[in-house]
């Protein structure tokens, strides 16, 4: 190697030193690209605290327990609404297609704040409490959902194919929009089925 | 026509039927016991105003909208609430506790919703009043946190900036000399190869 190629060398390794050194400032000044995907997590656990042991025939009067969780992977806090809804086999499910909602009245709500990264997850109990049937056809009437009672009046018809008057508890998530000054559905649902035949 | 106790009866009586016309001037006897008879009436009438339906109806019209009023304004602190705190999270401060505090508020304010659901408007306007008031807090506490957060954040880049400048500035300054002497040892070494080539860059 002659001068030239010990000079540029030299040149390079400065450079790198100096870029080394000017990084924190550099890192304060431009804004780098935040390469990780945002999104959020929401899932349902039986009674205790595993994907198992779902509560599904559903007596009156029988309380029943199991545990909704959210994680927050948006890239900041994040303030979430939790819509908890009960639908017959032919009512609505909220539409990912289209990032619609269920058009179903929500029973009840958890209204919640999750740091970047982190999770939220609370207990959710519920009885059916006045369930009416006659012929092929099943009414629930009220139902108590952590210990709030609610009217319900909710049909539903035998059916045949699985032997049951089937009900899904299902959960809607909705996030708070800076830009838009309120919540909007986040795409995310998640349900259990429960059969109140016994 | 007489008149007892400021009332003039026979006025009276006409007003509350039209039809009834008074001839001949009631006996002192009997407009007392009409007069009885009259307050007992409008009490009577007063009382069953208040308990009527349209009456309860028109109160629990009133406290409903007093309570999905109160829940508005609760949602509207908690949401600038939850905006501020945003902004002092990007503006580098620890904001954990002012989250686990709004998470009282949205606690509060999700019983106020049950409630109001359920038709229960005072506990409604209590829970968001209450959540209101949290709000309200975190929000004041995340704006302090916020500026903070910037001030910190200032002299943090000052810092920062100072220490890069003269790490630069080291790092030319020994590349330099590192230079000169790498090069004044590159030469004695060439020289001291080749003595008979008689070359002197520097």
């Amino acid at each position: 190697m002659n001068l030239e190629d010990y000079r540029t060398i030299f040149a390079v390794v400065t450079s790198g030193l100096i870029l080394m050194a000017a990084f924190p400032t550099l890192s304060m000044v431009v804004p780098f690209p935040r390469s990780a995907e945002r999104f959020s997590e929401l899932w349902v656990l039986g009674p205790n605290h595993m994907a198992e042991d779902y509560p599904f025939n559903i007596r009156v009067g029988e309380q029943h327990s199991v545990f909704v969780g959210v994680g927050n992977h948006m890239g900041s806090s994040s303030y979430y609404v939790l819509y908890v809804k009960l639908r017959n086999q032919t009512q609505p499910l909220p539409d990912l297609s289209n990032s619609l909602p269920s058009s179903l009245a929500p029973l009840f709500e958890f209204r919640f704040f999750i740091l970047d990264g982190g999770s939220w997850k609370a207990p959710l109990t519920f009885t059916f409490l006045d369930v009416s049937g006659f012929e092929n056809s099943c009414f629930v009437s009220r139902m108590m959902i952590n210990n709030v009672v609610f009217s319900v009046d909710s049909p539903s018809t035998w059916d045949s194919e699985n032997n049951g008057f089937y009900y899904e508890l299902f959960f809607e998530l909705w996030l708070y929009d800076t830009s838009l000054q309120g919540f909007r559905y986040h795409n995310r649902f998640v349900g259990i089925w429960l059969n109140s035949t016994s | 026509m007489q008149i007892v106790g400021g009332i003039n009866l026979s006025r009276d009586l006409k007003g509350l039927n039209p039809n009834l016309v008074l001839k001949e001037p009631l006996t002192p006897r009997l407009e007392a016991v009409v007069m009885s008879n009259l307050k007992f009436v409008i009490i009577f009438l007063a009382l069953s105003a208040f308990i009527s339906p349209p009456f309860v109806l028109r109160t629990h019209a009133s406290s409903q909208v007093v309570a999905a009023s109160a829940i508005e304004k609760a949602e509207g602190v908690v949401a600038s609430a939850y905006e501020a705190v945003l902004e002092a999270e990007e503006a580098g401060a620890n904001v954990s506790a002012l989250v686990a505090r709004l998470n009282e508020a949205g606690d509060l304010l999700t019983q106020a919703h049950v409630s109001y659901r359920r038709g229960d408007f005072v506990s409604t306007a209590r829970f968001a009043d209450l959540c209101g008031e949290i709000g309200e807090e975190v929000r004041i506490k995340a704006l302090e946190l916020r500026d903070l957060a910037i001030e910190e954040a200032g002299q943090r880049f000052r810092w920062t900036m100072i220490e890069s400048i003269v790490g630069v500035v080291a790092i030319l300054c020994l590349s330099f000399l590192g230079w000169r002497a790498f090069k004044r040892r590159y030469f004695r070494r060439v020289l001291g190869m080749r003595p008979e080539v008689g070359s002197d860059e520097s």
